[in-house]
Order: C-alpha cells, then sequence, then structure tokens
C-alpha cells in the first residue's frame, strides 16, 4: 500500500462526490432540512391543539334547564351552548365536542345531599371531542367541588379537611425545560447513529457501482496504484462524506432547536470531554458502515443494484434506534454494550445524561475496533475479487 | 521481444475463456488480435494489464513476470478501451489525464508538459478545461487516448478502440496508433475488423474460442493463403477450427 496513491485517490473522489448534485442533495442538504421540517410540521400541530385548548367547548345540554348545573355552564367562559334538535347527529359531525345529559332531578338530589348523575357524552374516534372530555371533567369537578364545600361548610367542617398530603414535585434537571430534554436525549443518539452509518451511502453507491458501470475502474486497475491504496482513497471518502452528513444533521438539529425550543430544547451544554466521546463512536460507526456500504457497492452489477442492496440497511439500523429510543441513560442494562450499533447508541445515550462510564467505554471501544477491522477486511478481499470486480 | 506469452489460460469456472495461448511481440511491432466477440481477446488483453490473474502460463512484459511484478508492469502500460471511454463526467479533461498520470507517478510537473504536447496532437485545446460529461464520442475518446498515453508508456494495449465511434473519430483513432508506431512504441490491438487489422498491424493472431489459430505477420499469411482477402483467410481459418 502506498499511502501517495491513497491520498491522490481520496483527493480525486473528495472531488468528484462534492460535485455531484445528488450527493450533495442526499448528504448535505437532506440531513439539514428534515429535522427543521419535522419540528415545523410537529409543531404547527402541536399549536392548533394548544388553540384547541383555549377556545370554550362547544356543547349540547339535554335536560332541566333551570338547573343550577345548567346556569354554572351556561356562565362558564370554556363552555358555549349549542342547541340542535339532533344532539348526537352534530356530535357526529363535530359541530359540538360532547354532549351533557342532566338529571331530570339534578338540584333536588343535590339538595338531599346525595349523588347526582351526569353523563358526558363524546366521540372517541375525534382528538377534538376527546380533548374536550378531560375539560369538561375538570369544569364539572370544579362545580361538584363548590357543593361538596357548602356541603362541609353547612356541617361547621372546614373544607380543607380533606387534604391529607400536600405534594410538591421537583425536578432535579434545573436547565431547560424536562420534556425538551428528554426529547433532546431521545432524538440525539438516535439522529447520530443512523447519519454516521448512513450519510455514506450515496458516495459509496458512486465509488463502487457507479465506478462499475462507468467502466472507469478498468482504467484505475491498470495505473502503477495498488488495489489496496485505490480502496482506502475511496473508502476514506466515504467516511467523510458520512461524517459531512452526521454534522449537517446535526446543524439541522440546531436549527430545528432554535425554531421551537418548546420540542427539543434550546440546546444541551456538553463538556468537551463528551463531545470528544461522541464523536469517537460516531466516527467507529461511520469506519464500520462506510467498509460495508463499499463492498456492498462493488458487489453490485450496476448503480441501480446497489441502491437496492443498499436501501434495506437504512431500515437495518432503524430497528436499534428505535428499540433504544425510549431508553433511559442512567438505567442501561449491561447487555446492550455488548449488541452492535445498540452499545454505540447507549454510550451516547449515558453521555447525554453526564454518565462516563470507563468500563463502558472500553468494552465499546473494543467492539467498535473489531467492527472496522471486519469492516476493512471483507471490502479489501471484496475489491480483490475477480468475480466480483467483473461480476458484468 | 517486448511481450511474450507462454500457455496463457483463463478459466471462469468452468469455461476456459483463453486456452493455452502463446505468442510474442517485438519492439516496436503493432500486433493485431483478430477474432469474434467472445473469442478471448478481451480476456487476453486484460491478463496483459494485469487487470486479471492468469489460471496458468507466463507472462514477460520488458522482462517482468506478470504475476511477480505487476506494478513494474503496469508502469509500463498504458490501455485503452473502446465503446465506453471510462471517464468521470463531472472532472474536466485535464483533472481526467492528470488524475492518471499521478496515479501512473508521474509529478504535477512532468504531466503539465506531457498534456501540453498532446493537447497539440490531439487537437483538445479547447476543451480541455471543460468537464467531459457533456462531451461528444469523439470529443471523450481523445481524451481517454490522452490518459492511456500521459506517462508515456513504451506499451500500448488496445482493445476494440473504435468500437461505437463515427469515421472522423475513427480515422483519428488510427492516425495516432500509426504516430505511436513512429515513435517506436509497441502495440497490441485488439479488434474484429479485417480492415482495422489489416491498415494497422504488423503481425496478427488470430483467436478463436479462446485458442490461437494462428500468429504470424501479415505478409506471411497472405503468402499461406495465395493472397486471399483478409477476411477470406480469417473464414478459412476459424472454418477449418469449427470443423475439428
Amino acid at each position: 500500500m502506498n499511502i501517495r496513491y491513497m491520498l491522490i485517490v481520496l483527493r480525486k473522489e473528495l472531488k468528484d462526490t462534492f460535485r455531484d448534485k445528488k450527493t450533495i442533495f442526499s448528504s448535505i442538504i437532506i440531513p439539514i432540512l428534515i429535522f427543521p421540517i419535522l419540528v415545523l410540521a410537529l409543531g404547527s400541530g402541536a399549536s392548533d391543539m394548544l388553540e384547541e385548548e383555549k377556545r370554550p367547548i362547544e356543547v349540547a345540554i339535554i335536560g332541566n334547564e333551570n338547573t343550577s348545573i345548567f346556569t354554572y355552564l351556561k356562565k362558564h367562559k370554556n363552555i358555549e351552548i349549542k342547541s340542535y334538535t339532533n344532539p348526537e347527529k352534530a356530535l357526529k359531525d363535530l359541530k359540538i365536542k360532547a354532549i351533557i345529559k342532566i338529571d331530570t332531578n339534578f338540584d333536588e338530589t343535590i339538595n338531599e345531599n346525595k349523588t347526582v348523575n351526569l353523563d358526558i357524552i363524546y366521540d372517541e374516534s375525534s382528538q377534538k371531542s376527546a380533548m374536550a372530555k378531560p375539560r369538561l371533567e375538570r369544569i364539572i369537578d370544579e362545580y361538584s367541588n363548590k357543593i361538596l364545600e357548602e356541603r362541609l361548610k353547612a356541617l361547621n367542617i372546614k373544607p380543607n379537611i380533606l387534604n391529607v398530603v400536600n405534594i410538591n414535585t421537583k425536578s432535579v434537571t434545573i436547565k431547560d425545560n424536562g420534556f425538551a430534554l428528554m426529547m433532546f436525549s431521545m432524538m440525539l443518539p438516535m439522529l447520530l447513529t443512523i447519519w454516521s452509518a448512513i450519510g455514506g451511502i450515496p458516495a459509496a453507491t458512486d465509488l463502487g457501482a457507479g465506478e462499475k458501470e462507468r467502466k472507469t475502474l478498468e482504467a484505475l486497475l491498470t495505473t502503477k496504484a495498488s488495489r489496496v491504496s485505490i480502496l482506502l482513497g475511496k473508502y476514506f471518502t466515504i467516511v467523510i462524506a458520512g461524517i459531512m452528513g452526521t454534522l449537517a444533521s446535526l446543524l439541522g438539529f440546531l436549527i430545528a432547536s432554535k425554531l421551537n425550543p418548546d420540542f427539543l430544547g434550546s440546546g444541551v451544554s456538553l463538556p468537551p470531554s463528551s463531545i470528544g466521546i461522541i464523536a469517537i463512536f460516531c466516527v467507529g460507526l461511520s469506519l464500520t458502515f462506510s467498509g460495508i456500504e463499499l463492498a456492498i457497492s462493488f458487489y453490485a452489477r450496476n448503480f441501480k443494484e446497489a441502491q437496492t442492496y443498499l436501501t434495506p440497511l437504512t431500515i437495518i439500523l432503524l430497528i436499534p434506534a428505535y428499540l433504544t429510543m425510549y431508553l433511559d441513560g442512567r438505567a442501561i442494562p449491561e447487555v446492550y454494550f455488548n449488541i452492535p450499533i445498540i452499545n454505540i447508541i447507549s454510550i451516547i445515550k449515558e453521555v447525554l445524561v453526564s454518565v462516563i462510564n470507563p468500563l463502558h467505554i472500553f468494552i465499546v471501544l473494543l467492539w467498535t475496533i473489531l467492527y472496522v477491522s471486519i469492516s476493512i477486511f471483507i471490502t479489501v478481499r471484496m475489491f480483490n475479487k475477480e468475480s466480483v470486480i467483473f461480476r458484468n | 521481444m517486448l511481450i511474450e506469452l507462454f500457455n496463457l489460460t483463463k478459466n471462469f469456472k468452468e469455461v476456459k475463456a483463453v486456452d493455452n495461448i502463446s505468442f510474442k511481440v517485438n519492439r516496436g511491432e503493432v500486433f493485431g488480435l483478430l477474432g469474434e466477440n467472445g473469442a478471448g481477446k478481451t480476456t487476453t488483453l486484460r491478463m496483459l494489464a494485469t487487470m486479471l490473474k492468469p489460471t496458468s502460463g507466463k507472462v514477460l512484459i520488458d522482462g517482468s513476470n506478470l504475476l511477480d511484478e505487476p506494478e513494474k508492469v503496469r508502469s509500463k502500460i498504458g490501455i485503452l478501451f473502446g465503446g465506453t471511454t471510462g471517464l468521470y463526467d463531472r472532472l474536466t479533461a485535464y483533472e481526467n489525464i492528470e488524475y492518471f498520470g499521478l496515479l501512473n507517478g508521474m509529478d504535477k510537473r512532468e504531466i503539465k508538459y506531457s498534456i501540453n504536447n498532446l493537447l497539440k496532437d490531439l487537437d483538445m485545446n479547447e476543451y480541455i478545461n471543460r468537464k467531459v460529461g457533456k462531451f461528444s464520442k469523439g470529443m471523450k475518446q481523445k481524451v481517454a487516448i490522452a490518459r492511456s498515453i500521459v506517462h508515456d508508456p513504451k506499451i500500448m494495449f488496445f482493445d476494440e478502440p473504435t468500437s461505437g465511434l463515427d469515421v472522423t473519430s475513427v480515422r483519428m483513432v488510427h492516425k495516432f496508433i500509426e504516430k505511436l508506431r513512429k515513435s517506436g512504441k509497441t502495440i497490441v490491438f485488439s479488434s474484429h475488423s479485417m480492415k482495422e487489422v489489416d491498415k494497422l498491424c504488423d503481425t496478427v493472431g488470430i483467436i478463436h474460442k479462446g485458442k490461437m489459430a494462428e500468429v504470424t505477420s501479415l505478409s506471411d499469411l497472405r503468402n499461406k493463403y495465395n493472397d486471399l482477402d483478409l477476411e477470406e483467410i480469417f473464414i478459412e481459418i476459424i472454418g477449418d477450427k469449427n470443423e475439428h
């Protein structure tokens, strides 16, 4: 192997790869845009829901209008009473969010200090109607508490006698809001792992199968450069493309967190050592997958075939990424540090919640070195096989 | 002798693509490998260019054994394929040629000097700094020629170099081969065109179904077959072989 030739191939491949609009689009532009678009879409859906929460609930009331509950609901700012000849149809058509059915002897039953029935009819299949249900329950609870207070007062009992334990909750996470942090530690490891692994696919497809299809590989094999030099030049191009894809997706993530801080948090500050650990393992993942992708690409007869073989790789990666999405960074089972891909996600999750466990890092580092070695070994073997290179 | 093949064989699983062929090419000679499609011409050239490993046999190129010193062999050869020119569309003509010069051990100054000479020979001045993606077939073939010769190899392999080209481009390739011959290069040339071989080659090897049916100079071949046309000689030879 001659490093000079490897660097010549690397320089040329980088120039060629980043002149390709398809690669720029799929390796840089898409990763930058995907998170901001996702957050904006989710954000607009969420703000619709928030708006709905603020609006008065349209309800139809069946039963005696001369009751205290009817007057209470009529006066309530969060209730808008509508009148329909067929309230059930109005609910189905979502003209109203719920129907409230009041017992005929509502006030009499209350005055007798008994429990009275009230029905809330809603449509579980409608998100807006389902959201109205707990809001209505809270409003009726307020009414119920008012009556309860009056009953206790009549018995000369202080209403606070019903409060036995006063619960105060406090999160140890002082910075940012908890939901945002949770989303951050859920999404970031997934994003880093997926892009580190698949970010190099467009480049790998072009550098292996693309080169075979264009017949440029044959001319390349007749130069003074050894096959290993050529292969490593291509391999490191894919690694760099993968890292650039990861950095682009990180940039997209940062843009998204600025666009919607409530959703992803306004950013978590990590110490340089944590960033270093995360970077090492992301590069490890890129080194492993770049080799596999290049080997698959060389095996394929043409560009299309390579795309067919490489697409399932993305789906395979999504499985461990989703499996570990809800994994708690402070309570990761030991076995997870020995499972490919999951072990790298686990380390990133630990580091994000400030858990730096040297043993875990050492175990995963050893595994990563093994994966990278196997990946390069397979790729070199593939590239030296005539039946693979001249498969056409 | 600059190129010597001894009982060269290449099997692809059960298929014998090249079967025990032997021939020699003198320094400065143009050797034509003539045969039908699938006769074994490309496989032979691929073995000579170290792209494929022979199953058995021995090849010496300028005294270097192909199997023992493949990198040394590669530094002495240039290869040009027909049909597809094998260029990088997103690189300029200059960058394409420069890349292969660098991979053949040249430095940038040497490459610049060599390209400047080739620009005159191949009349590529107008488009040398343009990306090759939108070039015509003829323009691409000129860049491919320049790429294969930039490092000034002693030996040139041409694998059906005029395949799919128009008349003007074919003439340009023929003229270039003539020029290389005059400059003393040794050329191994594969073709299924009798006219081309007749026009350019000193010696011809007729290859049929992987076997070398005849190796001789064009003049000896004509004497042997009573001054017949090369096409008729070819049909007679492969006809004989088919009967056998």
